[in-house]
């Protein structure tokens, strides 16, 4: 199981009800392959930084999901169809997340590590200011 | 005992402090660049939306191929522009 987010730009003339299904879509093939959604977020209208098909806006919206990468591919192709939508990206997330773990994990170490030396480490400090 | 002086430099030329830059990331402690972060992006994209050198943003390499990565994802799903007049 991997996680990705998909992000994909709707046209803005579209409705509520148009975006609605689009979602409920892309929900349908992630789930008809076994993955999972862990999120889904309107991020609204959004300015374009460029044009895109002569739309200067969009309607942004993020998919966060767990599964293996046949769903991609599958949603990307559907994606790719529609009309409606304008752009899209997919992006692998799961390393970038291990690896804030794996930071945060070392942190909280060091601090403890430092919390039980609490009575030497003022002492270095201020030693160190004396120098300056 | 040894001086702790500056190396001598050529007469006449004009001595300037320059200061030390250091990486925002490893400072204020980011982990995660993100691409959807557009306001921390675009810190590092010049009114010409290229992305700022490391040598003028002091940003150190790991941090800056993070954000290269980010940026240039960024711009693929038009949350920033590729290059602006």
């Amino acid at each position: 199981m991997r996680n990705y987010e998909i992000m994909f730009i709707v046209n803005p003339n579209a409705t509520e009800d148009e975006i609605d299904k689009i979602n409920a879509q892309v929900e349908s093939i992630v789930t008809s392959g076994g993955g999972q959604i862990q999120k889904i977020e309107k991020m609204g209208k959004r300015r374009l930084a460029y044009d895109i098909d002569k739309f200067r806006e969009g309607f942004y919206v993020l998919f966060a999901i767990a599964g293996n990468g046949d769903i991609v591919k599958e949603a990307e192709r559907r994606l790719r169809v529609m009309d409606a939508v304008i752009r899209y990206i997919t992006v692998r997330c799961d390393e970038e997340v291990r690896r804030f773990e794996k930071i945060r994990s070392y942190r909280q170490k060091r601090a403890a590590r430092r919390g039980t030396h609490a009575s030497a480490a003022p002492a270095v400090d201020s030693a160190e200011e004396a120098m300056q | 005992m040894k001086s702790t002086r500056e190396p001598k430099r050529p007469a006449g030329q004009k001595q300037y402090y320059r200061r030390k830059k250091v990486c925002k990331f490893c400072v204020e402690r980011i982990d995660t660049i993100n691409y959807k972060d557009v306001k921390l992006l675009s810190q590092f994209v010049p009114e010409r939306a290229k992305i700022m050198p490391r040598r003028i943003s002091g940003v150190c390499s790991q941090h800056q191929r993070r954000l290269n990565d980010a940026i240039k994802k960024a711009r693929s799903i038009a949350l920033l522009p590729y290059a602006t007049e």
